[in-house]
């Protein structure tokens, strides 16, 4: 993994300021299981985890297509007064966009459909460069990318909206929870947990190894 | 952990990049890993984070007063606003849900614009004693932010279900969008105030030595 006689670049890559307090920070070589922080700060800089960039191409294929799975189905249903009242999540979006609200309704469209999508793509896309030969084109810019979009992600606090909105109709009828739901909430796990895999500067590292 | 450099990047004229970190000479305008465009550290980040801080607070105003939600309720309108929609959830018993409201639309927005305000003040008084409280404020106040938005939500999806016409429907309200505009400002001056001002020009102490 490790070039000999670039020995002079690697040791430079090893040091870091630290993003909140600017320190610099050489960092040793951590093992599998082991974490940097800063020792000033003690901002964590970096986690290194068995395998994690395998599980985080896992997790979000799969986040990916739970999210597909989660767009055409009934979201929320419930019957009141024999009338059956069923919404999707694209039902959602239209609705919104035609009581006047188009920025709420392109809120919610950017934040919790977008965004994630385009941060699943763009990862899947950098992971599966990382494991050929060479880097495919735009792997920087889309890395780059995934970086700046991924704070912008709201979608688990709409899971968490559609279970207030839940609880509050369901004391006026009886709602039942449609597939959609579910292969949303099932989006959420893969997507969080992916997140929370992701570490910038070992994806960064090995783009940066990948390189040479 | 060892720790060759006690100083500031910025002193050594360097930068860390804030999307791959890597670190880079300030002579160089893009970064060497991922060409992002770098600036430094100083170029206005306070006048940016209190500039979007104050339109928070402007919003903040109509997103409490006006209504953000309206609600048909065979044939009779009434409108409530977000403490009032705390206060219909309390009251029937739903302990749990009216608590999360009000934390995520209430506490947190106000505890996020005193805990920015504080931050900048601090800052530009370059007092130092209250750091380490400081660094805990600045993180939980990004973590946090994003979580306001779940009332916003919450009314885009009542309107969008409850539609059932004459019986019963529900309309979002103009404090819907005010609120929205807020959670967004806010996270923007969290995003834009550099944690990093906290540390500048502040010589290097270990306080406990791991």
């Amino acid at each position: 993994m490790k070039d000999t006689y670039d020995y002079g670049q690697e040791e430079a890559d090893s040091t870091l300021a630290c993003h909140e307090c600017d320190l610099l920070v050489s960092l040793p070589e951590l093992k599998y299981g082991e974490s940097a922080s800063c020792p000033r700060c003690n901002h964590l800089l970096t986690r290194r985890f068995m395998g994690a960039h395998n599980k985080i191409l896992a997790l979000s294929i799969s986040a990916f297509i739970f999210l597909i799975f989660a767009l055409p189905f009934p979201f929320l249903s419930f019957t009141s007064q024999d009338k059956e009242y069923v919404i999707s999540f694209a039902d959602n979006i239209i609705n919104m966009a035609l009581m006047d609200f188009f920025s709420i309704a392109i809120l919610i469209f950017f934040t919790t459909l977008l965004i994630p999508a385009i941060c699943l793509l763009a990862l899947i896309y950098v992971l599966i460069s990382l494991q050929s030969k060479r880097l495919f084109p735009y792997t920087h810019q889309l890395l780059q990318l995934v970086f700046i979009l991924v704070d912008w992600n709201m979608a688990e606090i709409f899971l968490v909206a559609i279970l207030v909105s839940f609880i509050k109709i369901s004391s006026l009828a009886t709602v039942v929870l449609g597939l959609s739901f579910w292969s949303y909430a099932f989006f959420i796990i893969c997507l969080v947990s992916s997140l929370a895999l992701l570490d910038r500067y070992q994806i960064w590292r090995k783009v940066k190894l990948h390189e040479r | 952990m060892k720790d060759n450099h006690l100083d500031n990047a910025e002193q050594n004229h360097q930068y860390g990049c804030p999307v791959c970190l890597t670190l880079n000479d300030m002579s160089h305008p893009r970064c060497r890993t991922c060409h992002r465009h770098l600036h430094l550290i100083n170029s206005n980040s306070i006048q940016h984070t209190i500039a979007l801080l104050m339109t928070s607070i402007i919003l903040y105003i109509p997103a409490n007063f006006y209504p953000i939600m309206y609600t048909n309720w065979l044939g009779s309108q009434t409108a409530s606003t977000i403490m009032g929609g705390v206060i219909s959830l309390w009251e029937p018993g739903t302990y749990p849900i009216a608590i999360v409201i009000f934390v995520a639309s209430v506490l947190v927005p106000i505890g996020k614009i005193i805990a920015l305000s504080w931050l900048c003040l601090s800052v530009t008084i370059r007092k130092s004693d209250s750091r380490r409280i400081n660094v805990e404020l600045y993180r939980i106040t990004e973590l946090i932010g994003r979580w306001s938005m779940v009332d916003v939500f919450a009314v885009a999806i009542l309107a969008a279900v409850v539609q059932m016409g004459q019986i019963m429907s529900v309309y979002p309200g103009i404090a819907a969008l005010a609120f929205a505009g807020m959670v967004i400002t806010t996270m923007l001056a969290a995003m834009t105030f550099d944690p990093r001002l906290m540390w500048a020009n502040q010589p290097h102490h270990f306080d406990k030595e791991n």
